[in-house]
């Protein structure tokens, strides 16, 4: 989505409640038909004129009312056990980031759209918005206010070292594979700095340039898990719990990420995915 | 009027050149803890306007020829304050100004020292976590403290220091450390051979709970190496001006391994990191100032290094 790169903008001022030493913030806030009317604007750019039904419950967002650290916000979007195998698609939207649309999961056949967390940076004081899209084209919007910013210009790497040689290397955590009926939970860690771009060098007044991953696909013996478009929202270090079923019974499989970032790298890396038990 | 003359004319003209400044600029208020070693104590809160961010400890060391600053302050007018204060006590010139590490309440002082042209001193690391953080920091500061901000500038260090660096003050030796990632990336503590006081600043708080922002492994390791290293009185960067060592850092130690320890247990029982706070190092509550404030971030921060273990 271009547009919300190019309208909305790197040139979005931005600044910090949660931060080491210094706290507080003075500017003056959106009133909420503003924030209704960016919410408007968004949504309109993002889906054009469809129709987009309030979830009323059906799909949820869930993150803390006020964040600890606006760099690393865990975000929830969990979904109807009723509504979920039609779903295809969810979008999260956090309005006032200068890059507002932070992720867009195409889902495939096996996810399990029921339940999926990352960790996204926050800028202000914002509503968030996560969106499902069914098979046939319907959406549902569910809407969360969070109290969090500065996490887009804020320095989140506390040891830079370390985040070069790590770069582009994953972690996979599996959950309790006992119940095989139950789709298998998984916790992906992505070491990536996944900068923002809107950090100056104040020694040499350069913008320390935006590094981030475009794409993640996460694939299970080649069937499509997820697709992920993101930017500059998701935190450093990007971290998906997502849940899948693996396909082709007892036997074990191999679940695949795949990344390509903002500077054109490629990383894969492969896991075995064990046979459930024999019941 | 002889060559004479005018000299002792330019002498007087200075004289009173240099007591209008002193005028315009409070000495910031030091403590003598040991023979030619001067620290402020900091205030126990956030930066405030009230406060003017004067939050750390700061100070100075003077030899026979020279001095050394350790951390301007958190502005430009703590570091004119904490100028002014070592001209109450020698002329000096003030030769090296140490900058412990990156965080805005220990660095910001630093443009008040130029007109010396000391070498600024720095963790061969603080120039990149300077270009990653400086002007965010810096706009933090203007915006929290308005006016008391003016003059505040990122000052990168001219001298870096990898791993170890002796400064001579003039029959007076110290000896600076740079650490691995701990309390930030950048960490520099300070040994002061003649009355052997360890400057520790950010590796060691007191009362005011520590703030984990380079590596919590790391700072239990550097903790047991600086530990290891005798001392007639520690300094910390948050805490009383002189604390006894190695005894002042078991609260420091106890907290850090609880955070850690109890973190790796809420990441294996699958505990979500929105949710890990409040099942790690709750014992800890009553024993630290600001504990409510930094606590949650420290966790969410340990959760994020220990989950790659």
């Amino acid at each position: 989505m271009g547009m919300t790169r190019s309208t909305l903008g790197q040139a979005a001022a931005s600044f910090c409640l949660v931060m080491l030493t210094l706290g507080g913030t003075a500017l003056a806030a959106p009133s909420e038909a503003e924030r209704a009317q960016r919410w408007s604007d968004l949504r309109h750019a993002i889906f054009g004129d469809r129709a987009i039904a309030d979830a009323d419950g059906l799909v949820a967002i869930e993150a803390p009312n006020r964040a600890e650290d606006a760099a690393i916000v865990p975000v929830t979007i969990t979904v109807t056990d009723k509504l979920a195998p039609e779903v295809r698609a969810l979008y999260l939207v956090i309005d006032y980031n200068p890059s507002p649309l932070a992720a867009h999961f195409i889902l495939g056949p096996l996810a399990d759209a029921r339940h999926i967390e990352t960790r996204v940076r926050i800028d202000d004081y914002t509503y968030l918005h996560a969106v499902a899209e069914t098979a046939d084209g319907r959406l549902y919007a569910a809407a969360r206010f969070i109290k969090a910013a500065g996490g887009c210009s804020a320095p989140a790497g506390k040891d830079q070292a370390l985040a070069l040689k790590r770069l582009g290397k994953m972690k996979l955590v599996l959950g309790d594979h006992s119940k095989p009926d139950q789709p298998l939970q998984a916790k992906l860690l992505i070491s990536h700095p996944n900068n923002s771009g809107l950090q100056v060098d104040q020694l040499t007044h350069y913008y320390i340039p935006a590094d981030f991953m475009q794409t993640l696909k996460v694939t299970y013996n080649g069937d499509l898990v997820f697709k992920l478009e993101s930017d500059i929202s998701i935190s450093e270090d990007p971290t998906f719990n997502f849940a899948f079923r693996p396909r082709g019974g007892a036997n074990s499989g191999v679940l695949t990420a795949e990344i390509l970032d903002s500077s054109q790298r490629h990383f894969t890396q492969s896991w075995p995915v064990p046979a459930p038990p024999q019941m | 009027m002889s060559v004479l003359g005018t000299l002792r004319a330019v002498a007087v003209f200075l004289a009173l050149a240099s007591a209008a400044g002193a005028a315009a600029t409070a000495p910031l208020p030091v403590s003598e803890i040991a023979p030619g070693v001067f620290v402020h104590g900091g205030v126990q809160e956030d930066a405030s306007p009230t406060n003017g961010d004067e939050i750390a400890n700061v100070g100075f060391i003077v030899g026979n020829r020279a001095v050394a600053v350790i951390d301007p302050g958190g502005s430009y007018r703590e570091g004119a304050a904490l100028r002014a204060a070592i001209r109450t006590q020698t002329q000096l010139p003030i030769r090296y100004v140490i900058m412990t590490h990156v965080h805005p309440d220990h660095i910001f002082g630093a443009a008040a020292f130029r007109a010396d042209h000391p070498d600024f001193v720095g963790h061969a690391k603080l120039p990149g976590a300077l270009a990653e953080r400086g002007a965010y920091y810096l706009r933090r500061l203007h915006e929290t403290l308005g006016a008391e901000a003016d003059g505040s500038e990122v000052v990168p260090p001219a001298v870096l220091v990898s791993t170890k660096l002796d400064l001579d003050l003039g029959g007076r030796r110290l000896v600076i450390w740079a650490h691995g990632p701990a309390h930030t990336d950048s960490d520099l503590t300070v040994f002061d051979e003649a009355t052997r006081t360890f400057w520790l600043a950010d590796l060691l708080f007191v009362d005011r709970i520590p703030v984990i922002d380079g590596s919590l492994v790391g700072w239990l390791d550097e903790l047991r190496q600086v530990t290891a290293i005798p001392a007639a009185r520690a300094v910390p960067g948050h805490g009383p001006v002189s604390v006894p060592w190695p005894q002042a850092a078991a609260p420091e130690q106890r907290y850090l391994e609880a955070v850690a320890r109890d973190t790796r247990a809420a990441i294996k029982a699958g505990v979500d990191i929105a949710d890990a706070d409040r099942h790690v190092a709750q014992s800890e509550r009553g024993h630290w100032l600001l504990f409510d404030a930094y606590h949650a971030r420290n966790v969410t921060a340990a959760y994020k290094e220990l989950e790659w273990e």
